[in-house]
């Protein structure tokens, strides 16, 4: 099938499943959540008040009136105003999305890089020593919950050493880089032993076919084998393990946000979700499906660049 | 592969040579770091209705009247307005003289991007912007039947597409650019605690139709400290409002803020910029005060027992200079009874329930023994809180208890149905709940626990689809009126009135008392009215908390208080002090 064809049926795939995400997000926050007009109305809130709240937030048209302004966002990508900052929602997703990557970038690139190379190295030595190492410290790694690692990375490094800030965002490069040194490395950490575990399983899956026998016995140094043969061919598993990480580079880090005072999209949702603030929680859904989509098809192409032998259908 | 590893060990160095990277603070800088333990909803006045927000706003703008900084029991005295209002014969009419001179900030809404002169006329549009049904302001409850007239403008302008704010309304007029009248609907002294509260502070029309939607994001007032624009970010920083009045720090005090008189009579506010870092997590923050990074902190829950022995500081943190200051809170907690389930109706089975619970362990659980035991619902330090007065009904008697279930109909809880406990979702919430289910538990009372999120919760209470719940009330103002409107009966659901209390001579006193000027007449009434609620048992009445913060030793001027929203200005920094603490940590 011709490539652009594939990637246009692809996209076309986005108008079912937003309009699915749009009847699942006005399901959950109509029949499921509470009322936001409690939240935005306060304590003292009459019932009078709470009516005309709902006329203004549009909430006492009939449901499926209500159904179609949804889908209308979605389509339109027109988010408009959040109930509880009274912000434009596309300026606060710009001004998150920096303290988002600035964080998730790093962490994303750095904690693949190492992950493979790891992964390559305890392959190379599979058995040994070393390998079995690995093995320890990434069962470790995946035992010990997040939280833990963040509050003693917080209170060691940051407090006990003076090593880094122990909280904190500014705007701007240089500026945010003291902020962001050590949620990078705690969460290289966090993600490391699942990663490299991940990786070794593809890689070694690779190292004992026959073709890799073959150019052992061909002579190739093992380096060779393992970089032009067994890392090339193993692409496909790793390339969709990278790929599916990209959308959640975009939504931020809900957890490390938080613990770190990092004005993200993780921080935002979550103070959406606290606040029902439907645009909001709305806007993010909607760009979490359609990156999610959007990679899903680039994943696709990618295979076929990595693997000629790869057919789009 | 020797490259893949050599990019992989260079990325590494660059990250561990990098790692002395951290920001240096300048101690000569007069700069004062605040926590914000909640998110910044925004900038308005009229929808400041929790606390952090409230503090915030009170940076920027001001309201006509405040609590003085130095007296206790709290105490209004005037702020932009000149002098304290002439009050009618009749108690309706008041009449204000306002400050001249006092400027609104620069901003690119006045011509030529300077602050124009407040007049009277500013109160008359930011009180009709309160009362404006379009702008859904959370403040409107405090005016809401208040003034005359104002109902009726906000009913009449919400049928209408745009509010006509030069329509006139009895209730609140400007007699010249200096004076300001206010008539209210029917007497109610404590009208006055509401022109000291953010929802009245003043605006200028001409911002809030410059930036519209966006205004809540601008902050343009009269106030000791400017923020250009506020981004929703982590760190908010506001600088010294340069065309600030000349107003100065109090010279008289309360016997016991004397020691805090050293700055007397110097042009406020008294530091030059103020940072504000929103940290919902208490670990960061609590790291940061033991660096020196933020100037106070109130000490976590989990940190208590490291910080705090037989209520004095560990010789640790006496060691860096901390200071702790303990205050009481105009607070109480207690779990309601939903009035409109015939079952509480009955007295002793409210009597016995409340007989069976262990106040003072669940002291010892939640509160590590700090809060003070509420006897009734008016909190220490607010006229109507009966001094030494103990509720018969309170403590643990569990003999008593199951005797009064007995009497109540339910020997050992036979016949009584299951009752359900509401609670918000958190930790703390679960575990008080569990240890109410198991206190009731030892009299027969069954309960089934029922949690769900805030916003949830509080829109079953104002739904009456509750039977019982847990709660906490703080002080909007320092009257009991605000305490015990929570059981008058027309204040019921969606009202503050969420257990749905309606007895017709309890109203009648609660409307006798609320209309009468601070007078030990009216004192009298209060605590009448209080000891009532305590012996009718209407509530298990928990306890009025206390505040338990560390300041540092650099820090001059600070006192713990639940209503001065603007404290920021008298707060000064000791840069001197701070270098010199500073080598200890």
């Amino acid at each position: 099938m011709n490539l652009y064809a594939y990637i246009l049926r692809r996209l076309l795939y986005v108008i079912p499943v937003l309009l699915g995400v749009c009847l699942v997000i006005f399901v959950l926050f109509n029949l499921v959540a509470p009322d936001p007009a409690f939240i935005l109305l306060g304590k003292h809130a009459t019932h009078q008040q709470i009516a005309e709240l709902h006329h203004e937030l549009g909430m006492d048209k009939p449901f499926i009136a209500q159904y179609f302004d949804t889908v209308k966002t979605a389509f339109t990508f027109d988010f408009g105003y959040s109930w509880a900052s009274k912000q434009n929602i596309w300026q606060m997703i710009k001004a998150g999305a920096g303290p988002s990557l600035s964080v998730t970038g790093p962490l994303f690139v750095i904690s693949n890089i190492f992950a493979i190379s790891l992964a390559l190295l305890v392959a190379f030595y599979r058995g040994k020593l070393i390998d079995k190492f690995v093995l320890v410290l990434s069962i470790a790694g995946m035992s010990i919950p997040s939280l833990a690692v963040v509050l003693f990375g917080q209170w060691f490094f940051a407090y006990k050493l003076g090593l880094f800030e122990i909280s904190g965002y500014e705007n701007g490069f240089p500026n945010f880089i003291p902020y962001v040194i050590l949620p990078v490395i705690l969460y290289v950490f966090i993600s490391f032993g699942g990663d490299t575990r991940f990786y070794r399983t593809v890689i070694l899956d690779e190292a004992y076919q026959d073709y890799v026998r073959t150019a052992r016995s061909k002579g190739l140094s093992e380096l060779k084998v393992m970089f032009k043969h067994v890392l090339k061919n193993s692409m496909i598993p790793i390339l969709t393990q990278i790929i599916i990480q990209i959308p959640y580079l975009i939504l931020g880090l809900i957890f490390a946000e938080s613990f770190f005072s990092i004005p993200g999209l993780g921080a935002m949702t979550i103070n959406a979700i606290n606040n029902s603030d439907f645009p909001v929680i709305k806007a993010m859904t909607i760009l979490s499906a359609v990156a999610f989509i959007l990679f899903g098809v680039i994943t696709d192409v990618l295979y076929t660049v990595v693997d000629p032998r790869m057919k789009l259908k | 592969m020797r490259n893949i590893f050599t990019t992989v060990v260079l990325l590494l160095s660059a990250v561990l040579l990098s790692s002395g990277c951290t920001k240096k603070q300048d101690v000569n800088e007069k700069v004062l770091n605040l926590v914000s333990p909640a998110e910044i909803k925004g900038y308005d006045p009229i929808q400041a209705d929790d606390l952090y927000s409230g503090r915030e706003i009170s940076k920027i703008y001001e309201g006509l009247l405040q609590y003085h900084w130095l007296k206790m029991p709290y105490e209004l005295v005037p702020n932009l307005a000149e002098s304290m209002p002439e009050i009618s014969k009749d108690g309706i009419t008041y009449t204000f003289k306002i400050r001249k001179g006092v400027k609104f900030q620069d901003d690119a809404a006045f011509p030529g991007g300077k602050g124009r002169e407040m007049t009277a006329q500013d109160f008359v549009y930011s009180i009709k912007r309160l009362a404006d049904s379009k702008n859904q302001a959370t403040g409107w409850w405090v005016l809401d039947g208040k003034l005359a007239g104002l109902n009726e403008w906000r009913e009449k302008n919400a049928k209408l597409p745009a509010s006509n704010y030069d329509e006139e309304v009895e209730g609140i007029k400007a007699l010249d650019n200096y004076t300001l009248q206010f008539k209210l609907a029917k007497k109610f002294p404590q009208f006055m605690y509401s022109l000291a509260m953010p929802f009245t502070y003043v605006v200028a029309k001409e911002v809030v139709e410059k930036y519209g939607k966006e205004f809540i994001n601008h902050p343009v007032g009269t106030g000791p400290y400017v923020l250009p624009i506020f981004d929703q970010g982590k760190k908010i920083t506001y600088t010294k409002n340069p065309t600030f009045r000349e107003k100065l720090y109090p010279s008289d005090a309360s016997p016991e803020f004397k020691n805090l008189l050293a700055d007397a009579g110097k042009k406020l506010p008294l530091v030059d910029k103020v940072v504000v870092h929103v940290m919902k997590e208490t670990q960061p923050a609590w790291l940061k005060l033991n660096k020196g990074e933020i100037d106070y902190y109130s000490v976590p829950k989990d940190n208590f027992a490291s910080a705090i022995k037989d209520n004095k500081l560990t010789p640790d943190l006496a060691k860096k200079g901390f200071i702790l200051e303990i205050a009481p809170a105009l607070d109480v907690t207690y779990t309601a009874f939903n009035f409109e389930n015939k079952l509480f109706h009955n007295k002793k089975l409210r009597q016995a329930m409340y007989l069976a619970f262990d106040e003072k362990k669940s002291n010892e659980l939640f509160y590590n023994n700090t809060a003070f035991p509420a006897q009734s619902i008016i909190p220490p330090g607010i006229a109507g809180n009966i001094k030494d007065y103990l509720n018969p009904y309170k403590g643990l008697k569990l003999e008593e208890a199951k005797k009064m279930l007995a009497e109540a109909g339910y020997p050992e809880g036979k016949g009584l149905p299951e009752l359900k406990y509401d609670i918000p979702d958190s930790t703390v919430s679960r575990q008080s709940g569990e240890f109410f289910q198991q206190q009731m538990a030892q009299i027969g009372v069954k309960i089934k626990i029922v949690t769900s999120p805030w916003p949830e919760f509080q829109a079953k209470v104002k739904k009456k689809a509750v039977e019982i719940y847990g709660l906490a009330w703080g002080a909007d103002y320092p009257d009991a009126e605000n305490f015990l409107q929570l059981f008058y009966g027309p204040n019921k659901s969606p009202g503050a009135n969420g257990s749905n209390y309606d007895n017709p001579e309890f109203n009648k006193q609660f409307e006798d008392a609320v209309v009468m000027q601070d007078s030990p007449e009216r004192t009298a009434k209060y605590e009448k009215l209080n000891k009532f609620l305590a012996e009718e048992v209407v509530a298990m009445f928990g306890v009025h908390r206390q505040s338990y913060i560390l300041e540092h030793g650099w820090l001059r001027n600070y006192h713990p208080t639940d209503l001065h929203h603007d404290a920021v200005q008298y707060l000064n920094i000791d840069t001197a002090k701070k270098a010199e603490l500073l080598k200890n940590f």
